[in-house]
């Protein structure tokens, strides 16, 4: 039943989604607040690039300028007298929190009783949220590994000299949008459907659907394999007799490979063609090693496999797309 | 680098931060003043109410003090006090004298104990040391020369003389010199004189401690209640209240408490309900609401405990608080967590209305507790409103599933003897064709050995027969047996019951079935084809209706039964309402049924799972003739069911009686009640429907039905259904509004969300198909098929107290559950049996519980006497063999029937229930403990009358002032029917004597309101005297005369009563039964 307010507000004021309610408007206006620096910065680059003297002898590269001001200052007392201010006001905030906001605790834990929905915390909600459309052994084990090697990977594939220390659009472009993409919409947003969309038995609820725990949906998933018929009788003809039992699995194995190769010959290209884009990034791509490309497409490729999947998902009822005994895709 | 002073128009450098850092630090502040706010006081609520509290108690103590205060000053004045008084300070003079002597030698001998001690204890762990030194070497050759150098050491330390500063008193002193056995004995000479000055000292003051105890216990008892000076120092404590956490702390060693929330059972609650804390408001002293001036208030929770009693046996620190109520004893930071009322603590307090449920929690072996009137009432209605029918339930009622067991039993066992049998005739055979004699030898010895276990297997299958006797006569069904509603029943009624239960009778014990206008046809139908149609009812003659009111209000029919419809209705709720009888039933069936309900058409064989016809005695060569004496099957020999399966008694009534009572029931109908007429009923084509019906909707868990003897209960075990995790429970479309607190009514919930327990059970019991709102379920049988009982709200709120109390018990220590082993058990176990009976509809048992008769407006005023007994204390009165004979057979006779046994003057009849053995001696053991009694009763012997006693007695017995005869009856027709007290007669068999001479001196305070006059006898030079004029001998008498009296009643013959009848004054007197 959708119109149902009160659901809405028992999801947001619930203790445990402060944080990802605070999300909501944090994440936007410090993206907007820092893109508004870095579109300031970007002004005065090209206003400096335009005066090549004092490019080289007198900037800061950020907002405010002026010609007159030194180029750099003591951090005590600018910097920490800011930060003095900024950890009193976290203090503030904090206590406010902790003296109005008590510990969501529950009852003691009983295996035979879970709690419906069972979430994980809200900064783990994005995986448990991967978790519905990957094979568990990709979502729960494999994902996170490489997302954690693919974020120690950055400085290596680093091409770009410029755009550290301040605030740039212009000079960090493909970085930006690497970074709204990957964490802003994907990470991000998984977390806010985990937090609010998620309901009992971690069906899919829109906001103001009352949640209801008996809810029936539909939800018959199949593979890729079963849209085309693929049932191994063709294979088997050419399977010796001892694998001829196994035709399916064989069958469902290599069918899987074409669309999944496709994917990847297809994603690294648009990458290759996105690095290559304006003149600029070609000045980067080229400063770039083959190593430094391969990692980087590896992990791009990965990171767009996300979005593609839940896509199939919802769009077209697929759970797999390449389903093998040891592991499916 | 130089120091250089910023730009003055650089924002970063030159911008002042002072502002908002003073703004921040201002907020820290008032947030760190918010959170000791919050620390002191915010999140401890109970300081206030703790401060509150003492403000208000204080001032009502002082109230209090000053109140006693002038009554103390009152009873100082009264003389007798003074007397007293005077009497202790005399004693006080004139024993100071020697106790000031006795407390001198006291101290000189305590001065003397202390000048020895520590020389003595030196000398003792020397010479011990010593000796053990001594001891330690082996006496052989090669030691010698050691062990005597060490004895000589020993003899040193014993030879020498310790120098003591003795004492003389008066602080002289002397120098004595003393060897160590001298130390000994002087010291132990010291204990002994100070035990003796001590002794002495006691036995002085003696006089002056009486007189002292004397004057406390007259103050005591002038004035009750809290003295001033307790109640200056309560004050003193109270205006001083040290403002803390009260906790009761409870860990059994080596248990978890799961159940009562973690580890242990820490509660809190007295932080806040202070009233309820003994070390403030002590035993004895009560404290309400109105006692603080805070009657209005919605936030006082400072009463004392309203049921002292009920505390003093739950003791709080043993069991805590949250054990019996609920709620979350650790909490303190509100109102609402310590309540436990939030969702994620798993047993929130019990509201009000179900606080009872807390008994159940450990009671759960009882059929009735103790102060539990509510939940008394929710088991009683689990009973009689047929609850048990489908729901089982551990522990009630389990005769029938015994039943089954012993059945299966028996069936098992023929099986293996009758392959016996078969194998024994085999090997017989191969024996007589065995080649040699040992081969033969071998055969006949194992054809032998299973003839031996047959002969055992008949011997076990005839203890099972007997016990399926006794079950056969326990096993009773909440409804009526549908085997006779042909003999019974009117046709066309049949189909408008099922259709309009609670139209026909609001408080029908049949709850409201929602059955399809088919599903009636197809149900009535079976129903009808199913029963017996034979034999036929002997025709019985019309009786007379105005003889039957009369018989239906006196014999006692209102105890269960209720007559009058709405608002007029009066009588018990335990069986139907008769209002409306005589549009249903078959005159010749019900005269059968009034002048013996247990009476059957045809016995039912488990064994054949059959109704026996008179085909089957016939065959035999036997009569059709089934009753307890002949309950064995003619073709199988096993136990029949021989009777109707009804707690329904017999009330011993002539069948003129019985035929007026059902003429009388005839005439109770609706005027013009008409039913459609229902041809169906005989249409074979409805009968398999109708029993898959019958089955579904579980009818055989009340009703004996033909060829569905032996089905099971079809509902939810609800033994533990108070610990059913709410996910279990399907509040299907109306989940959110229970979140929400939205009722199926559509109105606000006055207590907010209803998703509980508490919820699911009311709404279930109003209402039990609610879940199904909204659902599409096209098919009835998918649909709940819970049929609605007929309850009132209270009777909801019982039930539901009931089931949230019934818990699993397996998380609970088993020393907190009831289940003892002593006398109580007897108690416990009876209880089941009185309710089953409901025997508490005609007796009072318990204290302070109320039957239904005792309502009636036939019982109100005088008439009162007309009750039946109170039997609070039947096992100190009668003798239990006689109270075994009677519980049989209450007329106490074979062949004088229809009358009382022993209050043969008494309208109300105590009827035949046809109880087991096992039942019956339950029951006498439940009289026996209920009154204290020990459960091997031997009758004492008393001392036979000397002629001279014999003659006294006499005299005391028909004296003017107390004419015993006058009341008692003595089986003189003429004089009974004014008498109004039970045959001398029956008393050496029936009564203990020890009650009898109790009765005797104080009838009044065993039996409120008797007519047996006290003050008959009063206390003289340590014995009771008659209290009448006394004849001369007796005034010389030294015994006892109530004694006298005992011992003659106990020895009374016919002749004698007879002889003494002649001499009483005849007169009617007031009745008196109790």
């Amino acid at each position: 039943m959708f119109g149902d307010w009160h659901q809405l507000w028992e999801i947001i004021s619930n203790p445990d989604n402060v944080p990802v309610v605070a999300l909501l408007f944090l994440v936007p206006f410090f993206t907007w607040f820092g893109l508004r620096q870095a579109h300031a910065n970007d002004r005065l680059i090209a206003q400096l690039e335009a005066d090549p003297e004092k490019a080289r002898t007198h900037h800061r590269k950020t907002q405010p300028y002026h010609p007159s001001w030194p180029r750099e200052v003591h951090v005590w007392p600018y910097l920490l007298r800011v930060e003095l201010l900024a950890a009193v006001i976290v203090t503030i905030i904090l206590t406010v929190w902790a003296l109005t906001v008590n510990a969501p605790l529950e009852e003691p834990a009983n295996a035979s009783i879970t709690m419906n929905p069972a979430k994980a915390p809200w900064y783990f909600l994005g995986l448990q949220e991967m978790l519905e459309y990957f094979d568990p052994w990709i979502a729960g084990v494999v994902m996170p590994t490489l997302i954690i090697f693919g974020l120690m990977a950055i400085p290596f594939i680093d091409a770009n000299p410029l755009g550290n220390g301040y605030y740039t659009y212009r000079q960090r472009r493909f970085a930006i949008w690497t970074f709204l993409i990957g964490f802003e919409g994907l990470w991000l947003v998984l977390i806010m459907i985990g937090t609010f969309l998620r309901g009992p038995g971690f069906m899919l609820f829109w906001p103001t659907q009352t949640w209801d725990p008996d809810r029936i949906e539909f939800m018959a998933n199949r593979n890729l394999d079963d849209l085309f018929g693929i049932d191994g009788r063709w294979l088997a003809h050419l399977l010796p007799a001892s694998q001829k039992p196994f035709a399916v699995i064989w069958a469902r194995g290599l069918f899987g490979l074409i669309p999944v190769t496709l994917y990847v010959v297809g994603a690294a290209y648009l990458f290759y063609r996105i690095l290559n884009a304006t003149e600029f990034s070609r000045k980067i791509f080229r400063r770039m090693s083959l190593l430094q490309v391969v990692v980087m497409e590896f992990f791009l490729i990965l990171m767009l496999s996300l979005p593609l999947t839940i896509f199939l998902r919802l769009a077209f009822r697929i759970k797999y797309v390449w389903e093998t005994p040891w592991f499916s895709i | 680098m130089a120091a250089q002073l910023p730009p003055p128009d650089d924002p970063i450098t030159s911008r002042s931060l002072a502002r908002p850092l003073l703004v921040a630090g201002l907020l820290l502040l008032a947030v760190l003043g918010w959170a000791i706010y919050q620390e002191e006081i915010g999140l401890r609520p109970w300081r206030g109410y703790q401060r509150r509290f003492a403000q208000a108690y204080a001032a009502y103590l002082e109230k209090r003090l000053a109140e006693r205060r002038r009554a103390e000053q009152q009873l100082h004045a009264s003389p007798e006090y003074q007397r007293l008084r005077a009497t202790v300070e005399a004693l006080r003079r004139t024993t100071e004298e020697q106790d000031r002597r006795l407390e001198q030698q006291m101290n000189l001998v305590e001065e003397q104990r202390s000048a020895l001690l520590s020389t003595f204890q030196t000398a003792r762990s020397y010479v011990g040391a010593l000796t053990y030194e001594y001891e330690e070497i082996p006496d052989t050759p090669a030691y010698r020369k050691e062990k005597q150098e060490r004895f000589r050491r020993l003899q040193q330390a014993l030879a020498e003389k310790h120098r003591i500063l003795w004492p003389l008193g008066n602080g002289r002193t002397e120098i004595r010199y003393l060897n160590y056995d001298q130390l000994n004995a002087q010291f132990n000479a010291l204990l002994e004189e100070k035990a003796r000055l001590m002794e002495e000292r006691g036995r002085v003051d003696q006089p002056l401690k009486d007189a002292e105890a004397k004057l406390a216990a007259f103050e005591a008892q002038k004035l009750p209640g809290l003295s001033a000076a307790q109640l200056q120092g309560l004050l003193e404590r109270v205006r001083n209240l040290d403002l803390k956490i009260r906790q009761v702390y409870v860990n059994p060693p080596g248990r978890a408490l799961n159940y009562l929330g973690g580890g242990m059972i820490v509660d809190r609650c007295q932080s806040c309900h202070l009233g309820t804390d003994a070390s403030l408001v002590p035993p004895g002293l009560t404290l309400t609401k109105a006692d603080l001036g805070m009657a209005n208030s919605h936030d006082a929770p400072f009463a004392s405990h309203p049921e002292p009693e009920l505390l003093r046996i739950h003791p709080v620190e043993r069991f805590g608080c949250a054990t019996c109520h609920g709620g979350n004893g650790w909490a303190l930071d509100s109102v609402r967590t310590a309540h436990g009322r939030y969702p994620h603590w798993l047993w929130p307090l019990y509201y009000p209305e179900n606080f009872q449920a807390g008994c159940q929690t450990c009671h759960s072996a009882d059929a009735y507790t103790e102060f539990a009137t509510v939940l008394n009432r929710g088991r009683y209605l689990y009973r009689v409103k047929g609850c048990i029918g489908c729901h089982k339930y551990q522990g009630f009622d389990d005769q029938a599933d015994q039943l089954t067991d012993v059945q299966r039993l028996i069936r098992e066992l023929e099986r293996e003897k009758q392959h016996n049998i078969e194998e024994a005739a085999r090997l017989n055979r191969l024996g007589d064709q065995a080649p040699d004699n040992a081969t033969a030898q071998r055969y006949y010895a194992q054809a032998a050995a299973l003839t031996l276990r047959n002969s055992q297997i008949d011997t076990r299958m005839d203890v099972l027969d007997r016990q399926a006797h006794d079950l056969f006569l326990e096993v009773k069904r909440v409804g009526p047996s549908l085997k006779e509603i042909r003999l019974k029943l009117q046709r066309d009624w049949i189909p408008y019951w099922l259709e309009h239960t609670h139209e026909f009778d609001p408080n029908a014990q049949m709850p409201q079935f929602r059955l399809q206008p088919e599903e009636v046809r197809a149900i009535a139908a079976f129903i009808w084809q199913d029963a017996l149609k034979g034999p036929a009812l002997p025709h019985q003659p019309a009786g007379d209706p105005a003889r039957g009111r009369q018989l239906l209000y006196e014999r006692g029919c209102l105890a269960c039964h209720s007559v009058g419809e709405g608002t007029q209705r009066i009588g018990g709720d335990f069986a139907a309402n008769l209002s409306r009888e005589g549009e249903k039933a078959n005159y010749d069936y019900l005269v059968r049924w009034i002048y013996n309900p247990h009476l059957r058409t045809a016995p039912y064989c488990p064994y054949e799972h059959r109704d026996l016809t008179p085909e089957d005695y016939a065959r035999h060569g036997l009569p059709f003739v089934f009753d307890a004496e002949h309950s064995r099957c003619p073709n199988d020999g096993h136990e029949l069911e021989f009777e109707e399966p009804t707690v329904m008694p017999s009330f011993r009534l002539s069948w003129q009686d019985a035929r007026d009572i059902a003429s009388l029931l005839m005439t109770q109908k609706h005027p013009n009640a008409r039913y459609a007429p229902a041809p169906y009923m005989d249409d074979p084509k409805l009968f398999a429907e109708g029993r898959a019906l019958v089955r579904f909707y579980g009818c055989a868990g009340c009703h004996e039905i033909a060829g569905l003897e032996d089905e099971g209960r079809i509902g939810t075990e609800l033994t533990t259904e108070g610990s059913k995790p709410l996910d279990r429970l399907d509040f299907g479309f109306l989940l959110t509004s229970a979140k929400r607190g939205i009722l199926p009514d559509g109105s606000r919930s006055p207590r907010g969300p209803w998703y509980d327990l508490k919820g699911f059970f009311d709404a279930k019991l109003r209402q039990p198909n609610v879940f199904d709102r909204q659902r599409y379920l096209p098919n009835p049988r998918d649909r709940l098929h819970m049929p609605t009982p007929a309850l009132s709200t209270e009777d909801i709120n019982a039930l539901t107290s009931f089931l949230l109390g019934s818990v699993d018990t397996s998380t609970i220590p088993p020393e907190y559950l009831y289940r003892p082993t002593d006398a109580r058990r007897a108690i416990q176990q009876g209880w089941w049996i009185i309710t089953k009976y409901n025997c508490i509809g005609c007796h009072q048992i318990g204290v302070g519980q109320h039957t239904v008769l005792e309502a009636l407006p036939q019982y109100q005023g005088e008439n009162r006497a007309n009750l039946p007994p109170i039997l609070t204390f039947e096992g100190a009165r009668v003798n239990p063999d006689w109270l075994k004979k009677f519980l049989a057979n209450p007329a106490l006779s074979t062949t004088d029937t229809n009358r009382n046994g022993v209050r043969t003057y008494l309208q109300v009849r105590m009827p035949t229930f046809f109880l087991s053995d096992d039942e019956i001696r339950i029951l006498v053991s439940f009289f026996q403990a209920l009154a204290s009694q020990p459960q091997q009763f031997i009758p004492p012997v008393l001392k036979p009358l000397t002629p001279a006693e014999v003659r006294m007695a006499r005299e005391i017995f028909v004296s003017p002032a107390a004419p015993c005869l006058k009341c008692h009856m003595t089986g003189n027709p003429a004089h009974d029917r004014t008498a109004s007290a039970p045959n001398f007669l029956i008393a050496r068999e029936r009564l203990q004597p020890d009650w009898t001479r109790r009765w005797m001196i104080a009838p009044a305070s065993m039996a409120p309101g008797t007519a047996m006059p006290s003050n008959l006898f009063r206390f003289e030079n340590g014995r009771w005297v008659f209290n009448g004029p006394l004849p001369p001998d007796l005034k010389n008498y030294p015994g006892d005369q109530v004694d006298l009296l005992v011992r003659y009643m106990f020895q009374l013959t016919p002749q004698e009563q007879q002889a003494l009848a002649g001499r009483t004054p005849a007169g009617t007197a007031s009745r008196s039964s109790r």
